[in-house]
């Protein structure tokens, strides 16, 4: 719902909103190396913490003697799953499945944390001591090709009572008609009349596509330092600081009985983290081991103890049936999906049934089922990149259809997209209306079915396309808090840093609405306040500007008040001397607040806008305001993709050599509708990294597993490739302000609703006739063109 | 127990926070980290139990006794942004733990940890060099510059403030690495072509793909700077 519940919220005329190259408020802090992540903090007489790590697959420790570490000079503590300190321990949130022990026995991947960490004076003493551990491992069969755990035969992988799900927002869903067999879950999501939606067919269309896995790969290795300190000034007892842990300190603090206010972080750097919100186990242990042995304690992980999936790997199966002019009537779609270790989110599997690129259609008569099949391949711990890459299977349908019918994508999709209201609206969603005339032009797009256009270079040219709803899952509240003090705008957060300049927006909206320039606002950094602007991916982060601009008009009312209050009664003169005591007689005499307002760091006299006071001369008043509350829900999370409001669309253009398999993304297209830009920059930025996101796990980024031992051969930098400034493809971006979305002004979050796993791919079969499932490297290429 | 550890205090108070980290704060905490660097060693702390000694030698005669089995630290004469600084590591310590565990400095990174994504970029007697690869042993006597010297240091004022303007970075974990390296091609070339520059970056992996926004940021700084700052 475009932004007209809150105030100001179709204002026409921006100052400061939209303005690009505003430096971030800790970016001098970045560039320079000040600001310290997790993994960086190093506090005198600190100890270092190590778990010990899986070397199979599938396993469990049936007994660990502990001896000879214990006694390796330097060795300071062992605890083991059996300890009565470990057993008390709970989870913090985003857990998914059956509640387990925070530690046991069962590591159910190679590397996973079991039974035992060590703490010692070095690290290299922990590794030491996890030599000198004496460990009776029981080797279980495992998982790492899902086809064959599939088979109704395999060993059973996991503990039964692993199964047992509590019901909660975050947890798979399983058929309770289907009961899991073997290995494998089973989900089913029916819409309609699937046979009907058939019978109604022209045409039948069957296509396989492969949903790679790939790594979430934060780029600073999860970790977290902590230790227990007496603060007089917050009773009794010992308080807790730990870093490394930002935006998650009050829940590792709960987990050890401390209220929030005697647990202390001042970390504000959160790190990439692409809606990977799970904590580690390295940044949950410290205060555990910081309490037992009196000393701080750090414990991060490595990078290869670092390779959590984004994404599950998903083998699919579209049957989808289409009128002659290329109307879809019925969607079959079947997925072997990986369900990963035990705790792993369903977002990779039954939770993307729910919101689905199929209800952006017409098409009525909907099936999706999936079977999910345990894993010991890895854990995906939230990931809101989930959604789109589902949506690919439908992108596939659009391509697929226009391939057959020999008309172009774009249109398909046009007849296809169902109305702003419902699936049976048949207006046209003006968003993504204005989306494709625009992309049209980005691209010069004019269509070829598959293997029909050659480069001047002897390379084959394909293209793809691809749309989206701006997916928004702002559910949370936000508690925003405005200061005037001493005649300057403060606003107090606890952050974090995420990389997504939330906080900057926040400064820029209160910045709009007090007549003010970005620079005028005080960000103040303090983990006690409860302003955050992070609630749900960049779309949530884009909602809470909605609740800062409501606090910035309380705070400016507020503001007006004192000024007409002051203007009548004015304030004694201070014996220290007023900061800004009006001088002379004071303009606002005889007014009323609704006579005043701001501008240019002044109150002014609306009808005579020469005439003001700069606001620290106003009124000398410290003045606070609070907002707590949150935008009206947005449409998408009201409608699943049932109703439309902004939309974005993507376009590529790759050139394949025939003789070398090589792909080289031409360009990106990005048509994009945020609704309102509030920070161009970091806008432009986050398209960027969603479009080379896309690129890696299309043409590099694999994991490769040994599939007699589990292990993962991939799990590093040099294997695993991601894109570096040399692979990069330009990007070429449009964006359009429809003013439809549900945050300040109309703006909507947008980037992970670019992220897709097969508009690429797409583009390589237009390019060449066959597919390539991804990573489409040379080899690939080659090999499904029948040359390798 | 004391630390002789060159170590860092254990972060900012939450006063310090509320400052608004500028570009002169920011600047200006870089050169403190840089002064606090301890020249010469006055304790010398066994790694292995924690206790302190007065001199190398003690240490020494301390693990003969002790730790007979264990290889003995060294010490190692660097010179971190200029300045010269006597620091007791082990042998198999990489220049990055040195500089973090022992110098307390914070800006050089460890993303990959083997030599892959440049995060961890020092300039090493005029040449770019990982230092999560490099030995600290084998940088006696060598000058060293790390983020932190280029941060202070108010010639490349320009540099930094262009990386600030364009969002060169995002959760900005791997910029200081790419600094140093945009630093050094400055240093040999400081009218590069954009082609040029993403040679030159080559070496460096930015998760959050910022990287059309390097180019851009080195770009403005070259010329700012030829225009003289
Ligand atoms: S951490 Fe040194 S190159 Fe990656
Ligand atoms: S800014 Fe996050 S890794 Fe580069």
């Amino acid at each position: 719902m475009a932004d007209i519940a809150g105030v100001n919220g179709q204002r026409e005329h921006f100052r400061v909103v939209g303005k690009p190259n505003l430096p971030g408020k800790l970016s001098y802090a970045l560039a320079t190396g000040i600001g310290k992540f997790g993994a960086d903090f190093v506090v005198p007489n600190m100890l270092h913490a190590k778990f010990l790590r899986s070397p199979y697959a599938n396993a469990r420790v049936l007994s660990v003697d502990t001896t000879k570490a214990r006694a390796i000079p330097g060795v300071a503590d062992i605890v083991t799953w059996e300890d009565e300190d470990i057993k008390k321990l709970g989870a913090t949130p985003f857990g998914f499945g059956p509640r387990r022990a925070w530690l046991d026995n069962i590591a159910d991947q190679e590397n996973a944390e079991v039974a035992v960490i060590v703490v010692a004076e070095n690290e290299d003493i922990c590794d030491e001591a996890l030599r000198q551990l004496d460990v009776e491992w029981e080797v279980l069969s495992h998982i790492v090709d899902i086809l064959k755990g599939r088979d109704p035969d395999y060993p059973v992988i996991r503990p039964p009572e692993f199964d047992e799900f509590p019901p909660g927002m975050f947890d798979p869903k399983p058929d309770p008609d289907h009961p899991k067999r073997g290995n494998v879950s089973y989900a089913t999501v029916v819409q309609g009349d699937i046979e009907a939606g058939f019978a109604e067919a022209n045409q039948i269309i069957e296509y396989d596509l492969k949903l790679p896995a790939f790594a979430s790969h934060i780029p600073n290795p999860p970790g977290s330092v902590a230790w227990w300190f007496d603060d007089p000034y917050n009773g009794e007892g010992k308080s807790l600081h730990i870093e490394g842990a930002v935006q998650r300190k009050d829940a590792i603090g709960g987990m050890y009985g401390m209220p929030p206010e005697k647990t202390v972080q001042e970390g504000l750097f959160q790190g990439g983290k692409y809606c990977d919100w799970g904590m580690r186990k390295s940044q949950e242990i410290t205060p555990l081991l910081a309490k037992r042995t009196g000393r701080p304690v750090k414990c991060v992980n490595t990078r290869e103890q670092t390779y959590d999936f984004l994404m599950n790997e998903r083998y699919m199966h579209l049957k989808v049936g289409i009128k002659n002019n290329g109307l879809i009537t019925a969607i079959d779609d079947f997925s072997i999906a990986d369900g990963g270790v035990q705790g792993s989110s369903s977002f990779g599997t039954a939770n993307d049934q729910g919101y689905g690129p199929y209800y952006t259609l017409k098409c009525l008569n909907i099936r999706q089922s999936m079977d999910i099949v345990d894993s010991n391949r890895g854990k995906m711990y939230l990931s809101g990149q989930h959604c789109p890459f589902n949506w690919d299977a439908g992108t596939m349908a659009i391509y697929l259809i226009a391939e057959k019918l020999g008309k172009d994508p774009i249109d398909i999709a046009k007849l296809n997209l169902h109305g702003p209201t419902s699936q049976t609206d048949m207006n046209p969603v003006p968003s993504f209306e204005a989306c494709l005339d625009e992309g049209k032009k980005l691209m010069n797009w004019n269509w070829h079915p598959s293997k029909a256009k050659k480069l001047p270079d002897g390379r084959m040219h394909g293209m793809s396309f691809r749309y989206q709803i701006c997916p928004r899952h702002a559910f949370s509240g936000y508690d925003c808090k405005l200061e005037l003090r001493r005649g300057i705008v403060h606003m107090p957060t606890q952050g974090p840093c995420t990389g997504i300049f939330a906080v900057e927006c926040n400064a820029m909206v209160v910045a709009e609405e007090l007549g003010l320039q970005y620079e005028d606002i005080s960000i103040d950094f303090d983990y006690k306040e409860t302003f955050t602007p992070v609630g749900g991916g960049s779309d949530g982060t884009t909602a809470s500007s909605w609740a800062m601009k409501e606090c910035a008009n309380i705070l400016k009312q507020k503001i007006l008040e004192a000024a007409i209050e002051e203007a009548e009664n004015p304030p004694p003169p201070s014996m220290f001397g007023g900061f800004g005591a009006p001088q002379g007689p004071n303009p606002f005499k005889g007014l009323k607040p609704e006579d005043l307002d701001l501008a240019d760091g002044k109150v002014v006299v609306k009808a005579d806008p020469a005439k003001g006071l700069p606001i620290a001369q106003a009124t000398q008043k410290n003045i606070f305001a609070t907002y707590s509350g949150r935008p009206p829900a947005a449409i998408w999370s009201l409608g699943m993709g049932k109703m439309l409001d902004t939309m974005n669309t993507a376009f590529c253009e790759v050139a394949v050599d025939m003789d070398t398999g090589v792909v080289e993304i031409l360009r990106f297209g990005v048509v994009a509708d945020p609704g309102k830009v509030i920070r161009p920059t970091s806008l432009e930025s986050q398209i960027d990294q969603v479009m080379y996101f896309s690129q890696g796990c299309q043409l590099l980024e694999e994991y490769v597993f040994d599939e007699r031992t589990g292990v993962r051969l991939t799990a590093n930098m040099i294997e695993y490739r991601k894109p570096t400034i040399m692979d990069i493809p330009p990007v070429d971006r449009r964006f359009l302000e429809t003013r439809s979305g549900n945050a300040a002004y109309g703006a909507s979050g947008i980037s992970h609703s670019l992220a897709n796993t097969h508009m690429v791919i797409i583009a390589i079969h237009n390019a060449i006739g066959v597919w390539v499932d991804p990573p489409a490297t040379p080899d690939k290429v080659l090999k499904a063109l029948g040359k390798a | 127990m004391i630390s002789e550890e060159n170590v860092k205090s254990t972060g900012v108070t939450p006063h310090e926070v509320s400052v608004p980290f500028t570009q002169e704060s920011a600047r200006m905490r870089a050169a403190e980290a840089i002064e606090n660097i301890v020249a010469t060693l006055t304790q010398f702390r066994c790694p292995i139990c924690g206790r302190t000694f007065g001199n190398y030698v003690d240490l020494k005669f301390h693990y003969i006794s002790d730790h007979p089995d264990a290889i003995l630290p060294v010490t190692v004469n660097l010179n971190i942004n200029e300045k010269a600084c006597q620091v007791l590591i082990e042998p198999h310590w990489t220049l990055h733990r040195a500089l973090q565990y022992r110098l307390g400095l914070t800006g050089c990174k460890l993303m990959c940890d083997r030599g892959a994504c440049g995060s961890c970029t020092v300039i090493m007697d005029g040449r770019s060099v990982l230092s999560c690869t490099i030995l600290a042993v084998e940088c006696e006597g060598k000058s060293i510059q790390t983020i932190e010297g280029i941060a202070a240091n108010p010639k490349w004022k320009p540099l930094i403030d262009a990386y600030c303007r364009w969002d060169a970075m995002q959760c900005g974990y791997c910029t200081p690495g790419f600094l140093v390296s945009a630093k050094a091609i400055l240093d040999k070339n400081p009218d590069p072509t954009e082609e040029e520059i993403r040679e030159a970056l080559a070496g460096n992996i930015c998760i959050c793909g910022t990287y059309p926004r390097h180019s851009t940021a080195i770009l403005e700084a070259a010329l700012k700077m030829s225009e003289g700052g």
